[in-house]
């Protein structure tokens, strides 16, 4: 359920179209928003960014739709997830983030020793949902019911993207010297 | 300990890191700030003028219609006719008549004096403050 500070500054938006409290939800949400997107695209920061801006004015102008019957940040990451396979569907963005998942296998082939760098190698092994699924959990701490929420994918297939992903990931930490 | 638990160790290692990472704010609510369309109050500015002009040319319809500047000056004249035929009794009758005075609109218009009107004004004071 929605925390009662969240719920008091949604009214506040909503009803009285109160951009300070807008601007308070903006600055509590942005990191996790923010990070999740830097996941999704393998640490591109001005697409994350971008995309990010583009969830919390969506949020702002559909504010009128949260009902409170899950977390604000559910809801929140729920639009991002939108926002972010809006952009996947487009061939431009398609392009994008495949050109930036080459650029991380070659950045990872060319021994850069950086963890979050061989991580977002790893990442890019992995299927659009499987990555959304693993990132939802290992990062932001999300259980599979609320990842079925923010997904909307059923909860037995988040545990299966969960599983071969993480599979396929453990697999190439390994290879790369993880893991002993 | 099977693959399944290695693998789930081995990632919740490495990812623990990256699950403590903030990302600090650098202007980026302000870009988000400004960029907030007025969709709402906009479309509610639109309907309140849009509802304002309607009731604009509704009323001018009507007042042509009715020959509304001929009734005015008909009131205006009918009026100050009135007037006069009042002050001209009033003047006439007023030294021999002997007004009654009704209890209640005495308290009535005390009430006004002393209650409505200071909390009118001390509403408007603290409204300013």
């Amino acid at each position: 359920m929605a925390s009662i500070g969240d719920i008091a500054l949604v009214t506040q938006v909503a009803v009285f179209h109160n951009k300070q409290a807008f601007d308070q939800l903006v600055r509590k949400y942005q990191s996790p928003v923010r990070r999740f997107f830097l996941n999704q695209t393998l640490g591109d920061e001005q697409l994350s960014d971008d995309l990010a801006q583009e969830t919390f004015i969506k949020a702002y102008v559909n504010i009128t739709k949260f009902r409170g019957m899950s977390s604000f940040s559910t809801w929140l990451m729920r639009i991002a997830y939108n926002v972010f396979y809006d952009q996947v569907r487009s061939k431009h963005q398609t392009d994008d983030i495949e050109d930036s998942t080459a650029a991380m296998r070659q950045t990872a082939s060319t021994g850069d020793s950086n963890m979050k760098m061989d991580i977002h190698a790893a990442m890019a092994l992995l299927k659009p949902d499987e990555r959304t699924c693993i990132t939802l959990q290992l990062i932001d701490g999300y259980p599979i019911d609320e990842i079925s929420k923010i997904t909307g994918i059923a909860e037995n297939t988040v545990k299966s993207h969960l599983k071969r992903g993480k599979d396929k990931m453990a697999n190439y930490l390994r290879e790369n010297g993880y893991g002993g | 300990m099977d693959m399944e638990d290695k693998n789930d160790i081995l990632l919740k290692q490495l990812f623990e890191q990256a699950a403590q990472q903030q990302i600090e704010d650098n202007g980026f609510t302000e870009r988000v700030m400004m960029n907030l369309p007025e969709v709402k109050e906009s479309r509610v500015r639109c309907y309140t003028r849009l509802w304002t002009m309607f009731c604009v040319v509704i009323a001018i319809l009507i007042f042509w219609l009715i020959s509304g500047w001929d009734m005015i000056e008909g009131m205006m004249t009918g009026g100050k006719h009135m007037l006069i035929n009042t002050i001209e009794v009033f003047m006439l009758t007023a030294p021999t008549t002997e007004i009654e005075i009704n209890p209640w609109t005495v308290v009535l218009l005390l009430g006004f004096v002393l209650v409505f009107l200071p909390y009118q004004t001390f509403r408007k004071l603290s409204a300013t403050l």
